[in-house]
């Protein structure tokens, strides 16, 4: 099956590629980009470790033609630190202690991030909604959750 | 985890869809959120040469209202109708469905047309092809054994949507379109009661929107599953009521969910009722709790979907 | 005098932290090589089968693959951390003994086309008859699964102190009960990989583990090649658990693999593999029978714990101990019997688990709040009464040095008005709690003690060199920080290089509860090495004594004239100058009896200080569905004197959810010798809606030990979080729990029984 051609930007830059018809945008990201931070924890769209933002949204990359993308403007982990600052949430997540080993970190924070992209100011029960689309093994998600309001508290 | 060599195609309008469709030799698969189709094509239990995306069909996004009915775009996503004013004031039962589905991240990706449709699950079903082919292929993959039972050619899956459970008591039709043309049909009518082959469709036929009657609509859903974000009903539960009566339904056991029409919700009533559903339910050991826990928890369901409305009304 | 500290004790962010939330961190799945392969796993259908034939002829021929490796290709070689252990050939020749045991493997190009080749793989079985209920494989006439284990009984443990029986026959009330818990899975994120690359013969190595030198010197074993050219490097890991202490089957392959093809080969498993393939965690059956006094002294303990193993050894003698120790270390046992049974199975490999033994632990604490009920005492009581304390000695003989389980138990309780909640526990609404010790560090021979040197920059930096591996929990940022505290240098100004066995000394690892206690005091004694040669030469400049010496902030003065400061980099310079620079070395050996061994010796001395904690739990249970909500959870936690409070409170939180909430949601299912949850959707892991309200304590001992009186992180809320749920379970419906997890399913079918 031939390659297929697809232009889409990902972190303010603009990305022509050629990928295998049935190749996931997490592989894409991952093996093409090289852009690592999304990690495949499941591959089946069942704990959000490789969420990335699509167009504003927050996706399960692993379950993503990257066909599907074309023209769209992504955002990964990678891209948030801007002008080398980072972001307040990962501010956040160092400075409240939201980070253990890391493996849920990326997808974590990308989907924390389009929550507060399309409400700046939610309330503790709508970001356990958000943040319960991504399962984390290490902290109890207590400081993930004081990370994230502290982020709302300071906007 | 790899998937498997397929093409993709992205149509703009139901006939491209249906035309792509057609010259696929029927190898071809329909999605538009993918969450159940591409885990299922990654453990190979589906081996499409051709995906059609129908996300970029517009027609069938969105929510409308009128006085006699609500017609919801089968691409409409759960979290858009989650968010709905419409859905939310005036179709609880709808509401709650959405709201206890999977978690917002997949909310967001899948549709109401994707979730309605969505394959029937088993735990010894969803699982590699590694695995299955370890174990020895079920009935539903072509063997001739129910590993969850022992049964011969017979098949226990649960279809396990929640908005189903919703969408049917509240006396959903479909809008379906093929390469024939249109036609509309009771939601109820394309469930074959069959776990291996749940839907009644057509070869290529698509379902275009899900219309609803007219109206506020008294109701409550109910759903019962181990934890409270990303887990599938091991049992769900709908009510809706209007002035001419109610209509309980019950599902995610077996491949077609009981659907009873209740005249009065007087307590004795009830109380009969909740016994029919409890005798009604055959579930078996295929998923993490025990059959004869979901069997009771039918009785359960039915009761409190009932006293819910009740002090809704 | 109280020391004045300036960085230890604080909250700091995590020095790895901003690796990972920028997504910089590499694991082992991250690392690109040039060159590289990939490698993919044939794996058993069969729970127990013996192995025919394995053709790889075809598999070799597709185009793009360029090794097939079988057992064949290995050395003959079993590895098991003991000599009574040595049962796993990594990729067996003679037979499988699980389904998703490793048969062959190739490695390929991409992907794809390993896949490709694995299905071309024939392997002809002959199957034999698989036992999967260890009680079954106890029984004589069992199919047998190793040669020279009799009844499958991999590891009998049995300890006996003082006269049991006598002690029953006096006790004035005696309870006994069988508890069971399904096994868990460790479900740590990331999904095992390996990387190797050989070349010169030379083998470098990537993948999560909790001690690079003990996993260095498996495959040094495995493999035949000498220790210094097996290098097992840094790299990111996504939790343990427990889970990544021992050497894994893909270890060896993927090095056979690069060992035939001289290019780097990575191996990344699915989920489905990770959870079948790689480690699982002990299905549980505790008998427990319980003698008191009538004022609430418990004097007589029997105990029976069979532990379901599966195919091989592992961590085995130690899984079949560590339940009873961290009780025995946590309460008074005048007359105790425990025997501890590990038994295979033709199920997967299961290992030590952070969480380890719930159904003997939970079981024995629920069971010890009903025996209270039973005196007319309350839980509060009956564990203070029998609760060890500081200077006291364990059945078996290990000496208590620090001691917070009264305070953890006070603090912990005192939350949530405990002793009124417990009395007029409502229908359905119960509180409860849970006790344990854990030894920081225990017996491994002489990789008990660690080592660290530091080195200086000659602006005045430094680096540590330490085998300390962080598998999540912090442990490189807890040795950094108390490098900063030592050397008076903030953090920033300290790199670290661990958990790489070519730069590092032996350490223990991740694996024993020994880096704070081990490890860092190792760290700690290396600083202040450096810190002494560093005040030999300031005491000269300032003219000034040493005790006197103050390093602050990257300045060096006298406390007497703290005006008049020098650089640390002026010294550090100096240092060169004078042809000595400035080299910290130090190191840690606990205080253990190294004469104590898992089977044929298990008394005297386990580990130089042990931590203590207590969870309390509130919950209420549902009637009609079953369904448990946990609505508080509180664990309070001695460990000394916390480093960085938020990383230990991260440690406890963590245990609330993997050892708590776990307890009502998480455990593996099997069917004949198969794995039905093996994935993260059908496995439970608790999402941050099934939290409940969480209140963390840390308990301050200052163990005279500890670097800076620093004991043992968190791993007490791990090993009782599940009992604290078993036991408000009790509270709520005057019913034990009869197996954990406890789902809505037998949570029902329990209220459905007779209450007691
Ligand atoms: S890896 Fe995509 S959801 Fe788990
Ligand atoms: S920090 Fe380890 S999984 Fe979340």
């Amino acid at each position: 099956m031939r390659n297929r051609k697809i232009s889409f930007t990902v972190n303010n830059e603009k990305v022509t590629l050629h990928v295998r018809p049935y190749e996931t945008l997490l592989e894409t990201l991952r093996e093409r980009l090289l852009l690592t931070g999304a990690k495949e924890a499941c591959g089946l769209g069942s704990c959000g470790a490789c969420t990335v933002i699509v167009n504003r949204k927050p996706v399960r990359s692993c379950l993503i033609l990257t066909l599907e993308v074309e023209d769209a403007i992504i955002e990964t982990i990678e891209g948030l630190k801007k002008n080398g600052n980072l972001h307040p949430l990962q501010k956040a997540f160092m400075e409240k202690g939201a980070v253990q080993c890391g493996f849920c970190t990326p997808g974590m924070i990308m989907t924390a991030k389009s929550l507060l992209d399309r409400n700046s100011r939610p309330n503790r029960s709508e970001i356990i909604e958000a943040i319960s689309s991504n399962l984390c093994r290490c902290t109890g998600y207590k400081k993930i959750i004081e990370a994230v309001e502290d982020v709302c508290s300071k906007e | 985890m790899i998937l498997p060599k397929l093409d993709y195609k992205k149509a703009k309008s139901l006939e491209e869809a249906i035309e792509y469709f057609e010259k696929s030799n029927g190898e071809a698969a329909y999605f538009a959120g993918g969450t159940d189709l591409i885990p299922r094509i990654k453990l190979r239990l589906r081996t499409p040469s051709l995906v059609i995306d129908l996300k970029g069909i517009e027609e069938m996004v969105g929510i409308k209202k009128t006085d006699e009915m609500y017609v919801i775009g089968a691409n409409t996503t759960i979290f858009e109708l989650k968010n709905s004013e419409i859905i939310r004031e005036n179709l609880p039962t709808l509401y709650e469905a959405c709201a206890q589905t999977s978690c917002e991240v997949l909310q967001m990706r899948g549709t109401i047309g994707g979730n309605i449709l969505q394959d029937t699950r088993c735990l010894f079903y969803n699982k590699s092809l590694t695995w299955r082919r370890a174990k020895g292929f079920c009935y539903k993959m072509g063997g001739n054994v129910c590993h969850a039972t022992g049964g011969k050619n017979v098949c226990y899956a649960n279809y396990s949507s929640d908005l189903a459970t919703a969408l049917l008591s509240l006396g959903s039709k479909l809008v379906i379109v093929g390469k024939d043309g249109q036609r509309k049909c009771d939601f109820e009518e394309i469930l074959t009661g069959k776990p291996e082959k749940p839907f009644n469709l057509r070869q290529g036929e698509i379902v275009k929107e899900i219309i609803i009657p007219g109206g506020k609509r008294q109701g409550a859903f109910e759903k019962i599953r181990i934890r409270g974000s990303i887990d599938y009903p091991l049992i769900n539960g709908a009510f809706t009521m209007d002035s001419k009566g109610g209509k309980l339904v019950v599902g995610a056991i077996g491949s077609k969910p009981c659907v009873y029409s209740v005249e009065t919700i007087e307590e004795e009533r009830v109380k009969i009722l909740s016994e029919t559903v409890f005798n009604d339910l055959k579930p078996v050991n295929n998923t993490v709790v025990s059959p004869v826990y979901r069997k009771k928890m039918g009785k359960v369901i039915a009761i409190k979907l009932i006293e819910k409305t009740k002090k809704g009304a | 005098m109280e020391e004045e500290l300036y960085v230890v004790g604080k909250r700091v962010p995590r020095t790895d932290s901003i690796y990972k939330v920028t997504g910089a961190a590499e694991y082992t799945a991250d690392i690109k090589l040039p060159n590289m392969l990939i490698a993919k796993v044939l794996r058993s259908p069969y729970p127990h089968a013996k192995i025919v034939n394995i053709d790889i002829s075809k598999a070799k021929r597709v185009p793009g693959v360029k090794a097939v490796i079988t057992g064949k290709d290995g050395y003959g070689v079993k590895w098991g951390v003991f000599k009574y252990t040595q049962d796993h050939m990594m990729l067996p020749i003679d037979k499988v003994r699980y389904v998703g045991e490793d048969i062959a493997a190739c490695a390929a190009i991409d992907e794809e086309t390993a896949q490709e080749a694995i299905e071309l793989i024939k392997v002809d079985y002959e199957p034999l008859e698989p036992v999967f209920d260890p009680e079954e494989a106890m029984k004589d006439g069992a199919p047998l699964i190793h040669e020279g284990y009799p009844r499958n009984i991999n590891i009998h443990v049995h300890i006996e102190v003082g006269d049991v029986d006598k002690a029953f026959k006096e006790a004035h009330y005696v309870r006994e009960d069988k508890f069971r818990a399904q096994g868990e899975a460790y479900a740590m994120l990331e999904p095992y990989a390996c990387v190797a690359y050989y070349k010169n013969g030379y083998l470098d190595l990537w993948m999560p583990n909790a001690g690079p030198h003990v996993r260095a010197k498996a495959l040094s074993n495995l493999l035949k090649i000498p220790l210094n050219r097996i290098r097992v490097r840094h790299v990111f890991i996504g939790g343990a658990f427990g889970g990544r202490s021992e050497v894994a089957p893909a270890d060896f392959i993927v090095s056979l693999l690069s060992i035939k093809t001289e290019r780097p080969v990575k191996l990344v498993m699915s989920r489905e593999e990770n959870a079948i393939s790689s480690r699982q965690v002990h299905d549980v059956v505790a008998r427990i029978k319980t003698g008191v006094k009538k004022d609430g002294t418990i004097v007589a303990r029997d105990y029976e714990v069979i532990y379901d193993g599966g195919a091989y050894s592992s961590t085995g003698p130690i899984a079949a101990s560590v339940p009873f120790y961290v009780y025995e270390e946590c309460y008074r046992m005048a007359n105790v019997r425990y025997h501890g049974y590990r038994v295979y199975t033709n199920k997967g490999i299961r290992g030590m688990y952070g969480c380890h033994g719930r159904a003997f632990l939970a079981g024995c604490e629920a069971q010890l709040d009903l025996i209270a009920k039973e005196l007319g005492l309350d839980p509060i009581e009956i564990r203070l009464k029998n609760g060890l304390r500081a200077g006291e000695e364990t059945a078996t003989g290990s000496k208590i040095i620090s001691c917070g389980l009264q305070e953890t138990i006070e603090e912990a309780t005192k939350k949530v008005d405990f002793k009124n909640k417990w009395k007029k526990a409502t229908r359905l609404k119960g509180v409860g709690m849970g006790c344990v010790a854990i030894m920081c560090g225990f017996p491994m021979g002489f990789r008990s003690g660690s080592s660290c040197s530091v080195k200086f920059n000659d602006d005045g930096q430094a680096t540590i060199i330490t085998a300390i591996v962080d598998n999540g929990q912090g442990n490189e940022s807890m040795a950094i920080q108390i490098a900063s505290e030592v050397l008076g240098i903030p953090m920033e100004d300290i790199n670290i290089i661990n958990a790489d066995t070519e730069a590092t000394s032996l350490d223990p690892g991740a694996y024993s509860q020994a880096a704070t206690f081990v490890g860092a005091n190792a760290v700690k004694r290396a600083c202040e090495d450096a810190r002494r040669q560093i005040a030999e030469i300031a005491r000269e400049k300032l003219s000034c004594e040493i005790k006197d010496i103050v390093i602050k902030e990257r300045m060096v003065f006298s406390r007497k004239n703290p005006e008049n400061k020098i650089p640390i980099s002026w010294i550090v310079r100096e240092a060169f100058l004078r042809g000595k620079p400035i080299i910290g070395v130090g190191s840690y050996f606990p205080n253990i009896d190294l004469k104590r061994e898992w089977v044929s010796k298990p008394f005297g001395q386990m580990a130089g200080s042990f931590s203590y904690g207590t969870s309390v739990a509130e919950l209420t249970v549902d009637e009609n569905t079953g369904k448990i909500k946990v609505h508080k959870f509180i664990a309070a936690h001695d460990c000394g004197r916390p480093i960085n409070p938020m990383a230990v409170e991260g440690q406890l939180e963590g245990g609330i959810m993997q050892a708590g909430i776990a307890a009502i949601m998480e455990g593996n299912i099997w069917h004949n010798g198969f794995l039905m949850n093996p994935d993260l959707l059908e496995y439970k892991i608790p999402t941050a809606k099934d939290m409940p309200d969480i209140e963390t304590v840390l308990v301050t001992t200052m163990d005279p030990e500890g670097p800076f009186g620093a004991k043992e992180g968190g791993l007490t809320i791990r090993m009782s979080a599940y009992s604290a749920i078993a036991s408000a379970f009790y509270n709520a419906t005057g019913r034990l729990f009869k197996e954990l997890p406890l789902t809505p399913d037998k949570v029902l079918e329990l209220l459905q029984t007779e209450e007691g």
